[in-house]
């Protein structure tokens, strides 16, 4: 079929003079998009009430859905690079999309199970393939600046939680005019919440239709004007040598990055899941905190806002100082700044926010830079693939940093009672994960030159404009 | 879907593809230092 054949990698090679400058909102309008997971708190109170369920099982759809995208990043990484970034993407929205549509039928049947599989199983998979879609091929596009690119598209995923979660409230308060956001209380009609699910899956296709149209591979022979890799592999830990997913997996820097990317995603989920009430019992006199509820959920549309301006702004650094030095800074002046938020935070809620926000800042930069350190290790032939590898780390950190919160927070008392003083504990405990990770950042070596694949005769599976794109096959 | 189009072309698609994403991170964001300022203020 012609307009599946479309979809084909050979398919996608951009003609000559094609502009770069398409591919990162190609890749941001599939990001914002799949960035709606992080937005489902918007609707939980609504989908308990719905289901009359618990708390847990309504969280366990989130869980499902994170555990589908570290899973189908994983497994689907090398797929993606075989098949191309359009193909992927294609596959992605429609996961995406089919996963509200069938949970949009859970909902409007009670059938909770449906949900789990929609938006949990289904949504999932899209997540993990869009997530990886665009990375390999914005860093063949921006070989002279990786770091932005990928901080571009992957910012846009820190960017889709901001549009969906006020979009969700506005949608959920037009089909329920009962339903006021503003109440903490209010909850929406099962109805308000089948026509929000198929609204957010038709109109995410259409927007990620944007990026499968416009994406493209670059040209065999294609570089950026004035480009010259050879100046690129001069700088520490870049190669200009080539690594299969299957061989970068047994090196010793792959395990050592996984180690700094879960302990940088460790030490900033632990503030992200507990942000609202943390800053409400720092500021606490007493039974009452002076920081309102409705405050703590601005607190909580600020990190949002340093997450992803963290993601862009770091990211793109890193292209100029270099991939080891701006993890040290994450890691090194994160740790300084999980002391002061424990020793000093509780003075000023400025400081305190100020504080949280660099610390969140850290943590989205800390993921969008990670293509881009994987690209310099192990060159550009099967990133997507190793960066889906990579991400396991993601979803080991999703699950020890709110343990080791939750955990000394349970030590210390109960929720509303706790003061700043509870959370040292598990502050300090995130300087050490940080160490740990700053320690395993300064071991990551080059890869040995026997790992690289040769110039000629490369696996069957890579794009044969992947060598060309690159410039250079030498190492 | 379409074969790629030529270069000269180009022009109008980077603008949509531009437009389309800086409208809905603007809607983000702006709607987040709203609320993030109606609360702070209150």
């Amino acid at each position: 079929m012609p307009l599946l054949s479309a979809l084909d990698h050979e398919h996608t090679v951009a003609p000559a003079g094609y502009s770069r400058w398409l591919i990162p909102p190609a890749a941001l309008s599939v990001h914002l998009c799949i960035g709606q997971a992080y937005a489902t708190s918007v609707y939980k109170n609504s989908l308990i009430a719905h289901f009359d369920a618990s708390q847990t099982a309504i969280g366990v759809i989130f869980s499902i859905a994170i555990v589908m995208l570290g899973l189908s990043a994983a497994v689907g990484g090398t797929w993606v690079e075989a098949n191309g970034p359009r193909k992927a993407m294609f596959v992605s929205a429609s996961f995406w999309a089919s996963g509200f549509l069938v949970g949009a039928v859970g909902i409007a049947t009670k059938q909770l199970w449906l949900v789990y599989l929609g938006y949990g199983f289904l949504g999932g998979i899209g997540l993990g393939i869009g997530y990886i879609s665009p990375v390999s091929t914005l860093i063949k596009w921006f070989p002279d600046r990786p770091g932005l690119a990928t901080g571009l598209a992957i910012m846009g995923f820190g960017g889709g939680a901001m549009v969906a979660s006020p979009l969700s409230r506005q949608l959920l308060e037009l089909y329920d005019s009962g339903y006021d956001s503003a109440n903490a209380s209010s909850v929406a009609s099962g109805g308000a919440l089948v026509g929000l699910f198929v609204t957010l899956g038709i109109g995410y296709f259409v927007i990620m239709m944007f990026g499968v149209v416009n994406v493209r591979v670059p040209p065999p022979g294609w570089r950026p004007a004035g480009f010259d890799p050879a100046a690129v592999a001069a700088r520490p830990l870049v190669t200009n040598g080539h690594v299969t997913a299957a061989n970068a997996i047994r090196t010793r820097s792959f395990w050592l990055l996984w180690v700094v990317l879960f302990c940088n995603v460790t030490a900033g989920i632990g503030i992200l899941e507990q942000a609202s009430p943390m800053i409400q019992d720092f500021f606490r006199d007493g039974t009452t905190s002076t920081v309102t509820v409705a405050a703590a959920g601005g607190f909580v549309g600020l990190l949002s806002l340093f997450n992803m301006a963290g993601r862009f702004a770091w990211s793109s650094t890193s292209d100029l100082i270099g991939r080891r030095p701006i993890y040290l800074l994450y890691l090194g002046v994160g740790m300084v700044l999980y002391a002061l938020l424990a020793s000093v935070g509780h003075l000023a809620t400025a400081l305190f926010v100020l504080l949280a926000g660099v610390i969140l800042s850290f943590y989205g930069g800390g993921f969008a830079t990670v293509p881009a350190y994987l690209r310099d290790l192990f060159g550009t032939l099967q990133v997507g693939a190793i960066h889906g590898r990579l991400l396991t780390a993601w979803s080991a950190a999703g699950i020890a940093g709110p343990l080791i919160v939750n955990g000394f927070l349970d030590a210390q008392g109960k929720p509303g009672t706790l003061t700043a003083e509870a959370y040292r504990p598990a502050l300090f405990t995130m300087v050490g994960v940080l160490a740990i990770g700053f320690v395993a950042n300064l071991l990551i070596r080059p890869v040995p030159d026997h790992l690289h694949e040769p110039p000629a005769g490369r696996p069957a599976t890579s794009p044969p404009q992947t060598v060309a794109a690159e410039g250079s096959p030498a190492r | 879907m379409t074969e790629p189009q030529p270069p000269e072309n180009q022009t109008a698609r980077l603008w949509v593809s531009w437009l389309l994403v800086a409208a809905l991170l603007g809607y983000g964001v702006t709607q987040t230092v709203i609320t993030a300022v109606k609360l702070f203020t209150h």
